[in-house]
């Protein structure tokens, strides 16, 4: 209990950092900014109660809109992505996982979890994008703009997660 | 009633969901009123000495550059300097006899500047903010005009003691009266989210004309900058034939995506002519 409270926080202190002091200042030829913090949200235990990971989901976005100054927008997202994470578990994993594991390509298999990655990316940015740009139209530029982010961020996501030695030693 | 409550809990993921999402949506619509959103911002202490820190190690990165820039402008204003001194030798020689000339001392510049490090910045969302590391404690209030080396860069939207958020030219929010030198028109400089180098200006008379690498500085009106200060250089310009005005396109001056020191303008007579201004408007 205490080791995977440990681990979560460790996860969040680091990709919050990596992500508003490296990432935020990454815009890939104007268009495309990786969010790599949704890896904290992804990398949740199976089987944690919905409660938690939508709470969870708001706080890191929270603390990321305090440090790019833009309140709302990613707690927002964070939160209907966090919402939405575990019927996309199930739909792409079906409901017989055990609780417990932390979803990696060992558990849920490469494609599974590119699948999984995707879509919870894809939810994200696209309530992202669609809640920063209420107040502008410039549809072709802001659909160019999610779905280059989105690869950027499934992309970086997976890289990621291939060298993180966690998830290749043990499963638990 | 049992019941009731056993489904309230079951659902209270939902309910947990619903509450945070308004949460966030109030933050929202605050934070788009920018005034309110010092402490939700980079402009409060913790996330402020974070962005600091990485502000500092990116300022060593780009020294290079910086400095570069600084002999430039350094070779450039000895230049003026030289030319100057020619003209005041000139002058004096011509004035040894003419005893009418008596340069108006009480006319002073009544502008001063504060120089502060920009600690976090950002170039390519719709609505971009600057912060830099002075605040109130170094005399920076809302509505000041902050320039870099280059040209004008923003005006200073929030203050706290010890950091500022400054809204740049590449905020949508942020409309500049500009002129192009040389003509006397003015029209408003406006950012269309798009290219971090271009803004356009808008709502100039179509008879003027212009060419293309004219200087743009601002006019001087809005007592947030002084008149005169570089913005950019005219890259295009299209006459718009359902209207009476121009719409060009302007290169900016100042490199936003490289930017670390600024000055940030003090107008020692803003709040004057502000109050002269609201009182003329009164008696309409």
């Amino acid at each position: 209990m205490i080791n995977s409270f440990l681990r979560g926080f460790v996860y969040f202190v680091v990709f919050v950092l990596i992500q508003v002091l490296v990432l935020n200042n990454i815009h890939f030829l104007r268009i495309a900014t990786p969010f790599l913090y949704l890896y904290f949200i992804l990398k949740m235990p199976v089987g944690v109660s919905r409660a938690q990971v939508v709470f969870f989901s708001f706080l890191v976005g929270f603390v990321i809109d305090l440090f790019s100054n833009t309140p709302g927008m990613h707690a927002a997202a964070c939160t209907l992505a966090g919402f939405c994470r575990e019927p996309l578990i199930a739909v792409f994993m079906g409901k017989d996982l055990p609780d417990g594991i932390y979803p990696s390509y060992r558990f849920f298999g490469f494609a599974g979890f590119l699948r999984y990655a995707f879509s919870f990316v894809l939810i994200h940015h696209t309530t992202l994008y669609l809640v920063e740009s209420l107040t502008f139209f410039d549809p072709l530029f802001l659909l160019l703009r999610i779905v280059a982010s989105v690869l950027l961020s499934t992309l970086l996501i997976c890289t990621v997660e291939a060298f993180n030695i966690e998830s290749q030693k043990s499963g638990e | 009633m049992r019941k009731l409550i056993e489904f309230l809990v079951r659902k209270r993921h939902w309910f947990l969901f619903v509450l945070l999402e308004a949460v966030s949506l109030l933050l929202l619509y605050r934070g788009n009123r920018y005034q309110q959103t010092v402490i939700l911002s980079s402009a409060n202490m913790l996330t402020g000495s974070v962005v600091s820190l990485s502000g500092s190690v990116a300022s060593y990165l780009n020294l290079r550059d910086i400095n570069k820039d600084l002999l430039e402008r350094n070779g450039r204003l000895e230049a003026r300097m030289l030319a100057l001194q020619d003209q005041l030798e000139m002058l004096m020689a011509d004035t040894v006899t003419f005893r009418g000339f008596v340069p108006d001392t009480t006319d002073s510049i009544p502008y001063t500047f504060v120089v502060a490090d920009v600690v976090n910045n950002s170039v390519v969302r719709l609505f971009n903010y600057i912060t830099i590391n002075k605040g109130k404690l170094d005399g920076i209030e809302p509505d000041m005009g902050v320039v870099c080396e280059r040209g004008a860069v923003g005006i200073v939207s929030t203050v706290s003691d010890h950091f500022s958020v400054v809204i740049p030219l590449l905020n949508p929010k942020l409309r500049l009266s500009c002129k192009v030198r040389g003509s006397g028109y003015f029209g408003s400089l406006n950012w269309d989210g798009r290219d971090a180098l271009y803004a356009n200006l808008e709502e100039l008379p179509r008879h003027v004309d212009f060419q293309k690498g004219d200087t743009v500085v601002t006019s001087g009106y809005s007592a947030v900058f002084p008149p005169g200060i570089i913005v950019g250089t005219v890259a295009e310009f299209e006459k718009q034939h359902d209207d009476n005005f121009y719409s060009l396109r302007v290169r900016l001056a100042a490199d936003f995506q490289a930017l670390n020191n600024v000055r940030v303008i003090k107008n020692l007579r803003q709040a004057e002519q502000l109050r002269i201004e609201q009182e003329a408007r009164k008696n309409d």
